[in-house]
């Protein structure tokens, strides 16, 4: 059986009128990436500062190695990696004088040299922090949580705010720090991440967990149905699909089906009626699906809210 | 040329500019604490109460008189005739001090019989003190003159000899120095800790800290250690400044260290305080400004206490940095040392206080 290295149950936390979290439990397991999903002022943050011990709950257990934080805190501090949200270092050290700087609080250290090269740094090692672009300064971030060679690490939020590439160069990070097995607690409002990263996903929304589990229990538990997705289909046609089919924001003609073998019968409508387009797309429902059928929301309109 | 492009360029500058609170903070609060602090300063100069001690050596009805006419300007004390006058004034760390001479009444009736005698008064006074000198001056030499013309109408039978009360000749930059040693460190460690404490909490660095095994006592033990570094360096900065290019006098003593590191403590604690209020980035800037300038202009940096109405001194008296200054006066430059002994007490009473306030008000986590 594998060890459960974060276990927290009945987590509650209110801040005066406001419940931020409302009942919270969850396990994340030793070497696997578990991701709380969700969107802004879900109570993933909130979740994540208590179990790193910045935060005190209103009420609940949280346990880190099978310890309670509030008794073993300087022991478990020696143990875990944090990357805080919406984090910026000291902007006048280079990269690896802020590795070196964050290094030296621990009795357990990692080569930094290492680190460096382990998250593609190299070229940036004596380059001030303040000097880095948006990814950059995220991926330095990450090191920063690895100078302990910790056990459990956590990352709030990591590529919020990057731009496309960015994003992928901090993803690629974090697939390092998972083959080399780290336990990894990832939250993030972005469902593709979470897809692309995490081993399990919580699904958070207004603070509580509406489903849990691995990326394929959660898609065949709430998922539902494939989407069909037709580019250049003239869209003056779309009637001859039927009321379920609709334009997505990039003009493409998306329908959704239960069953594979209806989508034979879908072209040949198509073909029937002399439409035409470009190419087809069948893509399994995602996260963004899931998100949407245990909430009755997208995450979008959740971040609104 | 679009004029409408230039309005919509112009307001979008003005919203942005009423937005920065730092930016509103110098170029409209910052002025008018100028014209108030100042306006108050010499607006009410007439109120000003300047102490003038007097030797009366003479103890006649004329010198009475005379004494009398002073003090409708000046506040005057008595300095007892049957003592040493230089000595009195020196053990009792007075810094202006007038002796009349014997035989003043007597002489001046001479004069009105006809007599060519002069008289020559003894004017003592400290120049390091020069704005508050100037007054004293400008009464005394009024008061001769008015006298003088009483007695012939044309000719100075009075006038005053004007020596200096230390030892040392000094100058105004004497006094200035300690105050501009204060100043600094004030001003270096409460932006110094506003900021940081600021930029930290926003950055996330502090949550950051706390998640390590580096704890908030160490944390701030090793800010303490920066800041007093600091202060070191600056104040001996300005000490080899003024020493090689002023040619100033000055006494390093232990009063020096212990105000400095007491300083260092008293603002960083005062800087911690304020920075629990200080939300945002933007907004340090003003709160370090509002804290550090009256200060600047009440606590006797620039020119002593007894050139400001009595409202005014009296609220200097509760300013931390009026003790670092008067300490560091005493200390470097009066070698005063009971004076030293006092302030330093006091600084260092301060800054036990407000560090200890400051420590426990600046979390990490909630």
């Amino acid at each position: 059986m594998v060890a459960s290295i974060i276990k927290v149950k009945d987590l509650t936390k209110n801040y005066d009128e406001t419940k931020a979290v409302r009942g919270i439990s969850f396990t994340v397991k030793k070497g696997e990436v578990f991701s709380m999903v969700g969107p802004n002022g879900a109570g993933k943050t909130t979740t994540v500062e208590i179990c790193e011990g910045i935060r005190k709950p209103t009420s609940g257990i949280i346990r880190l190695f099978g310890k309670e934080f509030s008794k073993r805190s300087k022991e478990i501090r020696e143990r875990i990696g944090v990357l805080p949200q919406e984090y910026r270092s000291f902007e006048r050290l280079t990269v690896k004088e802020t590795l070196k700087y964050y290094s030296s609080f621990y009795k357990r250290k990692r080569n930094i040299d290492e680190i460096i090269s382990l998250l593609d740094l190299e070229d940036k090692k004596d380059d001030l922090y303040m000097n880095l672009s948006g990814g950059l300064k995220q991926r330095v971030g990450v090191g920063m949580a690895l100078v302990n060679d910790p056990e459990l690490v956590f990352l709030d939020e990591p590529t919020t705010g990057l731009d496309p590439r960015a994003r992928r160069g901090v993803w690629n990070a974090i697939m390092s720090l998972k083959e080399e097995g780290k336990t990894i607690f990832l939250t993030t409002h972005y469902m593709e991440e979470a897809e692309y990263l995490a081993d399990r996903v919580a699904i958070v929304h207004k603070g509580r967990i509406v489903g849990q589990g691995s990326l394929r229990e959660l898609i065949s538990d709430h998922g539902g149905h494939y989407n069909v997705v037709m580019h250049g289909y003239d869209t003056s046609r779309i009637d001859i699909l039927g009321e379920e089919a609709s334009v997505d924001s990039e003009q493409n003609v998306s329908l959704p089906v239960n069953d594979p073998e209806e989508i034979s019968q879908i072209l040949s409508k198509v073909m029937q009626n002399g439409v035409k387009f470009e190419s087809i797309e069948v893509r399994r429902a995602n996260l963004e699906e899931v998100f949407m059928n245990l909430t009755g929301t997208t995450i979008e309109e959740g971040d609104a809210a | 040329m679009r004029p409408i492009a230039i309005i919509n360029d112009f307001l979008a500058n003005l919203r942005m500019w009423y937005r920065s609170k730092g930016t509103v903070f110098w170029a409209i609060a910052f002025p008018i604490l100028l014209m108030l602090i100042f306006g108050a300063i010499y607006q009410g100069q007439s109120d000003v109460t300047v102490s003038l001690y007097v030797q009366d050596l003479d103890g006649s009805e004329i010198s009475e008189e005379f004494i009398s006419s002073l003090s409708e300007q000046l506040n005057i004390e008595n300095i007892p005739a049957d003592v040493d006058g230089d000595e009195y004034i020196s053990e009792n760390n007075i810094r202006a001090a007038l002796i009349i001479p014997e035989d003043f009444g007597n002489t001046i009736y001479r004069v009105q019989q006809g007599s060519n005698e002069n008289i020559s008064l003894s004017l003592s006074l400290d120049p390091t003190r020069e704005s508050v000198n100037g007054i004293i001056r400008g009464v005394v030499g009024g008061t001769l003159h008015g006298w003088n013309n009483e007695i012939t109408g044309s000719r100075d039978v009075l006038t005053f000899q004007e020596k200096s009360l230390t030892a040392e000749e000094f100058k105004f930059i004497d006094y200035f120095m300690p105050g501009v040693i204060g100043l600094t460190v004030m001003t270096s460690t409460i932006y110094g800790t506003i900021f940081r404490n600021t930029k930290y909490r926003k950055w996330g660095i502090l949550r950051k800290l706390s998640t390590t095994p580096f704890t908030r006592w160490e944390y701030l033990i090793s800010k303490m250690l920066f800041m007093t570094f600091v202060s070191f360096v600056s104040t001996f900065l300005i000490i080899l400044v003024g020493v090689l290019v002023w040619d100033i006098s000055v006494t390093i003593d232990i009063y020096l260290f212990i105000i400095v590191i007491s300083a260092a403590f008293a603002f960083s604690g005062m800087g911690m305080i304020i920075s629990r209020f200080v939300k945002e980035e933007e907004t340090a800037d003003s709160a370090a400004g509002a804290i550090t300038f009256p200060q600047m202009f009440l606590a006797g940096t620039f020119f002593p206490l007894e050139v400001m109405p009595s409202y005014l001194s009296s609220i200097a008296r509760v300013l931390p940095l009026y003790y670092v200054n008067e300490g560091l006066r005493d200390s470097m430059i009066y070698q005063d040392s009971s004076g030293a002994l006092f302030n330093t007490a006091v600084i260092f009473s301060i800054a036990a206080v407000l560090f200890v306030i400051g420590a426990l008000v600046t979390k990490w986590t909630e």
